[in-house]
């Protein structure tokens, strides 16, 4: 009797201890990383396995994305170890959409005239094809706009992303002159925000709450990223242009693909924009060759005051 | 009110009618109620439920936030009662399956999940999965690496082969499976079993070089979503260069500013100004002149 | 190193009432009827700008009309115009006194007065185009010594600094016979002069270690004065785009700056002159000679331009392409014109000849001088930022073009009537023209015939 009890208690222990290491490596964590990045509550709930057994999993885990520990100031300067992220825009996929841009908006509470992600209409000389080119942060390797940064408002992490600290920014926009891409915009105006998002703390990882005079850009969702998670652009894209990955691992996905980086950027003779600036960008584009929709099913979705004669 | 204003009147008010019911109807495009129900078995042992709730109306489709869902196994009973979820800001629930269960859960292989929207009884979604398992291997002969994956299905209370299940099998990285193969997606043959090479050459993997080999259904008609992954010493060692963050740049913190440049500057800065206060001393002095004159 | 060290017994050669007659005529003097209503001017539109600075305070810098594309506007050009101009100092004070140039004397506190007025101005403006200027110790507390903008705030402060002591130096002596001259200055004034300079007595230890302070700091302000507007315009040349990438950036900056200095001396000179009744010192030599230099530096000026405009134009690479032709042909080519033309070539033209070297058309080619100017600086900032390498698009239509609002335009105007006022005000306190140097240099003539 003592025995079995003994047993079933081991059992329960080792279903309970594997369960934890179980959980310790949920399906949505990092491959490389030893520690799981969850805030757990210490309360445990009973939950039936798969063949039947009763085992146990904090009480954090019941939520659909569980909740990371917030990170101080210098964690969210330093970013996060060990990864060097990048994406891959496929212009062939690109019709203009501009899912990317309202998911964008949406998720980190912009106007749209703020948007952080721009679909330009692109014509390289005079008698090659038009594109559309969506264009986001390029996080360069050799950001001139941290090289001028007074105040290390925008600072450069060891993940690759570059990022802004908008309770330090003192809006002399000295950046915004800097940056080649045009890609960041500027709080003019106070940013209309729902209260409860104006009141939180800012985080240079959500880039919310935007603030009064102070420049906004896009940050690759290193929020999103830490939840083994993909940015908001990559996911809202119904087709498919974005993909996002870790240099380090070599691969990008964009949900639905995961591909090999070397391979892609290799087959499909992917570049960087302006790469003569030396500014070393860490998105790459794939040429609009092969396709998916002609550059013409874009043109309805083209903002307004655009005026081209495309 | 003569005929002419009564005709006048009578013609406004339809007129006004008419553009009310035009801007309802753009009002009333339908707005249509998504409900998702996703069922996750998570290397075999931790299984769970996704509850996607979202509005789509026209092209725009927008999450739902804090709807209460009631969900039970089976049937809609308190005996088979699962819990009650919320969603949250994404418009997302989750929900393990309760101990209580376990008799409901071992009684069959098919199994339907009901959610039930809060006082909605009749918009009811449901979701059918057949109890499965998958298990995954790797072999290594010669060069050639393979991984193997089984998927069993729980019929007439044993485990059986499932065929034709299709799925990622691959290593596993930042938010997705690396194919091992050319293919996207394998597919189970009739015993159950898909076998791949690992085509891909040089892996990067963790600072000992092990990566994770995964397999994984996605939202399988009978058997929902699978996964399970084994660590494989088979990628090559990656230590990634963290000097890039501690080197002195220009583009690097006030904390790692380049020496040519903290030379100059502080030289000139102290040449400067170590002669401006010089000066402001020599003001003092000419005060201690003219006062011990006077 | 030039030590003039001078006999007080020599002064004292010189007839009493000569040294009166000099005294009388350099004292400030109040305001006229004339004086009030410039001063009232004056500070009524500092005060709509102040208004207007307390509305962007509440609303944001969305009450300019500069937005992401045009993200530095006027209050920029106004910066860089206040910076070229402060650049004076250096020129008529230290590089004059220290070639021992003799009839630039009466001009040294009016340059001095510019410089110091319009740096602080500088640096005021600065604040008003931050976003965020409750922040501004963060430049302290956080700077960066790798960002331009962080040079900038240092050698600005240094210049104000060096500027100061320029101005004090040499002010010592005068603040000794003002002090005297209790009767004609008031009580109130009185007791500031004793405050700053009562200690002065006026011996020959005095003046040693004052000539000798002033003549190190004639030395340093010229590099520091260099490095102001150098460090100024890399904020533009350390950037990309076409128009700002020029390796030519800080010569012709600096070329610049000393005309539209020279040019705000000459106004000044023929303001004070008129107003106060100085034609005895403030001659039509002085006219003659400011003439001459002014019209080589202009000169000069033009030479940085054919430079930093036809190079370029003659490869007309694709990003700068659009650019150039917006300034030669396109929307801004009207205000380029004119701004050579009133700015550079047609003071050239009236100052090459002996009649147009008088106080009159002198003054005039002075106001062109400086209007062309802040044109030209208007012309370096914004244009540039209209042509950014990817299209402007998928952006209201106010994004793709730029004129200052209301706002902007008072607090411009309100800084630029800000400076006048410091001049003003330190006109009324101060001898504009350094009392003790006149009446030693007229000893030093007499003595000579």
């Amino acid at each position: 009797m003592n025995e079995t009890n003994t047993s079933r208690r081991e059992f329960l222990i080792g279903g309970i201890l594997s369960t934890l290491a179980v959980a310790g490596c949920k399906e949505n964590a990092h491959p490389f990383s030893t520690t799981e990045e969850v805030v757990l509550t210490g309360e445990k709930v009973k939950l039936l396995s798969v063949d039947g057994e009763i085992i146990e999993v904090d009480k954090a885990y019941l939520k659909p994305v569980p909740d990371i520990p917030t990170l101080s100031n210098s964690e969210e300067r330093k970013g996060i170890a060990g990864k060097k992220f990048v994406m891959v825009i496929d212009l062939s996929r690109c019709k203009n959409l501009k899912k990317c841009q309202s998911a964008c908006n949406h998720m980190h509470f912009l106007e749209p005239d703020q948007s952080w992600i721009k679909v330009h209409s692109m014509q390289d000389a005079d008698h090659s094809a038009p594109y559309w080119q969506p264009t986001t942060c390029m996080h360069c390797d050799e950001p001139p706009c941290v090289k001028v940064c007074p105040v290390d408002a925008t600072f450069k992490r060891q993940d690759g992303i570059v990022s802004i600290d908008s309770d330090r920014c003192i809006g002399c926009r000295f950046c915004m002159a800097a940056c080649p891409y045009s890609t960041r915009i500027f709080n003019w105006d106070a940013p209309v925000l729902p209260e409860a998002v104006a009141r939180q703390k800012y985080s240079c990882e959500t880039s919310v709450p935007q603030k009064k005079g102070t420049v906004g850009k896009c940050d690759f969702c290193p929020d999103m990223v830490r939840k083994g998670e993909l940015p908001h652009c990559v996911s809202a894209c119904p087709n498919g242009v974005f993909m996002f990955g870790d240099m380090n691992e070599d691969s990008v996905t964009n949900g639905a693909e995961t591909f090999r980086f070397s391979e892609l950027i290799k087959d499909k003779a992917g570049y960087r924009l302006m790469e003569d600036l030396g500014t070393k960008p860490s998105v790459y584009y794939l040429p609009a060759v092969n396709r998916s929709f002609p550059y013409e099913s874009g043109l309805g979705n083209q903002n307004a005051d655009d005026h081209k004669n495309h | 009110m003569n005929k002419y204003n009564a005709t006048l009147l009578l013609l406004l008010m339809i007129f006004s009618f008419a553009i009310s019911r035009a801007s309802a109807q753009q009002d009333s495009v339908p707005a249509k109620e998504l409900v998702k129900l996703r069922y996750f078995n998570d290397k075999n042992k931790i299984q769970y439920l996704v509850l996607e709730n979202s509005q789509k109306k026209g092209k725009e489709t927008k999450p739902l936030a804090t709807k209460t869902f009631s969900l039970y196994l089976d049937s809609m009973n308190r005996v088979n009662f699962i819990g009650n979820v919320t969603t949250d800001k994404n418009g997302r629930a989750k929900s393990f399956l309760p101990p209580s269960l376990k008799s409901a859960w071992n009684a069959s292989a098919p199994h339907t999940f009901i959610a039930v929207p809060e006082g909605r009884e009749e918009s009811m979604s449901e979701l059918e999965i057949t109890k499965a398992k998958i298990q995954i291997d790797t072999a290594s002969e010669d060069s050639t690496r393979n991984i193997i994956v089984q998927v069993s299905k729980y019929e007439n209370d044993t485990w059986v082969p499932a065929n034709e299940v299709e799925m990622r099998i691959g290593i596993k990285r930042l938010g997705g499976v690396l194919s091992a193969g050319d293919e996207e997606s394998y597919t189970t043959d009739s015993t159950g079993t898909v076998t791949i090479e690992l085509l891909k050459k040089n892996i990067p993997g963790d600072a000992k070089g092990n990566i994770v080999v995964a397999a994984k259904t996605e939202d399988n008609d009978l058997y929902g979503n699978l996964y399970v992954e084994k660590v494989v010493p088979w990628g090559i060692a990656v230590n990634p260069d963290t000097g890039f963050f501690e080197k002195r740049t220009l583009w690097s913190t006030r904390f790692r500013t380049p020496y040519w440049l903290l030379m100059m500057a502080y030289s000139i800065i102290i040449a400067v100004w170590g002669t401006l206060i010089y000066l402001i001393l020599q003001i003092v002095k000419i005060k201690k002149i003219g006062i011990a004159q006077a | 190193m030039i030590t003039k060290i001078i006999k007080v017994s020599v002064v004292k050669n010189l007839s009493t009432t000569t040294i009166d007659a000099i005294t009388q005529d350099l004292l400030p003097q109040k305001f006229g009827k004339r004086g009030m209503i410039w001063t009232a001017g004056l500070i009524l539109l500092c005060l709509i700008g102040a208004f207007a600075y307390y509305r962007q305070l509440k609303y944001g810098l969305i009450v300019t009309h500069m937005r992401d594309y045009v993200s530095w506007g006027i209050y920029i050009s106004n910066f860089v115009f206040f910076v070229a101009i402060s650049l004076v100092g250096s020129l008529i004070t230290a590089i004059f006194r220290l070639a021992n140039v003799k009839w630039a004397t009466p001009l040294t506190r009016i340059a001095e007065i510019i410089a110091v007025s319009a740096i602080v101005f500088a640096s005021l403006i600065i604040i008003v185009d931050m976003g965020r200027p409750e922040r501004m110790l963060n430049l302290f507390v956080h700077g960066r010594m790798q960002s331009p903008i962080i040079w900038d705030v240092i050698v600005i402060g240094t210049y104000f600094f060096i500027s100061l002591l320029l101005l004090y130096f040499p002010l010592l002596p005068d603040l000794k016979i003002l002090i005297r001259a209790k009767e004609k200055t008031g009580r109130a004034l009185n007791k500031v002069y004793r405050f700053q300079g009562s200690f002065w007595k006026g011996n020959a230890a005095q003046f040693k270690i004052s000539e000798r302070a002033i003549t190190i700091l004639c030395i340093m302000i010229i590099p520091v004065a260099f490095s102001i507007h150098t460090v100024t315009s890399w904020l533009f040349a350390t950037t990309y785009r076409p128009g700002w990438d020029s390796t030519n950036f800080g010569a012709y900056f600096i070329s610049g700056a000393f005309l539209v200095g020279a040019g705000a001396v000459v106004v000044a000179m023929y303001i004070f002159r008129k107003f106060y009744r100085l034609e005895k010192y403030i001659t039509e030599m002085h006219f003659e000679k400011m003439g001459r230099i002014v019209v080589m530096l202009a000169l000069l000026y033009l030479y940085f331009n054919i430079n930093e405009y036809l190079v370029p134009a003659f490869k007309m690479k694709k990003p700068e392409e659009a650019h150039l032709r917006q300034l030669f042909t396109g929307e801004y080519a009207v205000m380029f014109w004119l701004a050579i033309l009133i700015g550079m070539i047609i003071p050239v033209i009236i100052l090459l000849f002996r009649k147009g070297r008088k106080p009159v058309p002198m003054f005039i080619a002075g106001v062109m001088i400086v209007v062309g100017a802040w044109f030209k600086r208007y012309l370096i900032v914004t244009p540039t930022l209209l042509h950014p390498f990817l299209p402007i698009q998928d952006v209201p239509a106010s994004f793709h073009q730029y004129f200052p609002s209301l706002e902007e335009w008072a607090i411009a105007i309100g800084s630029l009537a800000g400076g006048l006022l410091v001049i003003t005000f330190f006109a009324r306190i101060y001898p504009i023209i350094p009392i003790q140097e006149t009446i030693t240099e007229q000893h030093e003539k007499d003595e000579q015939i």
